[in-house]
């Protein structure tokens, strides 16, 4: 169960940092810093740096993507930046631009 | 992922997280964590007993369990629960401070002044 949920009406202009898993739902501008799972929903709007363990997309991510564990970009996602993590997943369906480098 | 999909799930910010920006919303909020900097918020906001805001808020109505620091603005009401610290100045039409709670700052309300002493304010 995640603590932490960015409801769909919500906009965050800033940092996000922590140690808990985080769902978002509405808008996040700015940077993430988290040690565990992210998941950005289908109407989710990331326009940030992300840092985070894992990251599961199924909306929209503009910035660079550094996982320690594990990115998935699911079906309908849309993601323009670098991702950096040592396991890397790219549904049929989704559209990505950018660099991958599954080297760390 | 064990990571819950559903939509009407209530935006909360947990209590591991930080929040270092602003925050606009119009949607009901519960803090459990920490948010620096301003919250905007067409709707309730909970801040939970070991939720602390440092940050000036304009919301529709707020509950305070845990820690404030900053001005409040609320377009209905204002609650200062048991147990809550609160610093900074508060604005709203209803304001409830209850017994327990450690508030410092100014409170303005909706009030009818008294016909001299309005004169005499709004002079000064």
């Amino acid at each position: 169960m995640a603590n932490t949920v960015i409801g769909s009406t919500i906009v965050v202009d800033g940092e996000i940092s922590g140690d808990e898993d985080l769902v978002i739902l509405g808008t996040v501008k700015g940077q993430i810093s988290l040690r565990e799972n992210i998941l950005v929903e289908r109407d989710g709007v990331v326009e940030a740096n992300v840092e985070t363990a894992t990251i599961t997309v199924h909306g929209s991510v503009t910035g660079d993507i550094h996982a320690s564990d594990r990115a998935e970009l699911r079906a309908d996602c849309r993601v323009v930046g670098d991702i950096h993590a040592p396991r890397i997943l790219i549904a049929d369906g989704a559209s990505f631009k950018g660099n991958v480098d599954m080297d760390s | 992922m064990a990571l819950p999909t559903e939509s009407d799930a209530p935006c909360v910010i947990g209590n591991q997280i930080l929040i270092r920006g602003t925050l606009v919303g119009e949607e009901d909020l519960i803090v459990e964590g920490r948010v620096e900097g301003a919250i905007t918020l067409a709707g309730h906001l909970t801040v939970a007993a070991n939720g602390v805001i440092e940050a000036n808020l304009d919301v529709d109505s707020v509950e305070v369990r845990g820690e404030v620091v900053g001005d409040i603005s609320a377009a209905r009401s204002i609650t200062i629960q048991e147990g809550a610290r609160v610093r900074g100045n508060v604005r709203a039409p209803r304001v409830i401070i209850n017994d327990g709670a450690r508030f410092r700052g100014s409170v303005e309300m909706k009030v009818d002044l008294p016909d001299d002493l309005a004169k005499v304010l709004s002079r000064g």
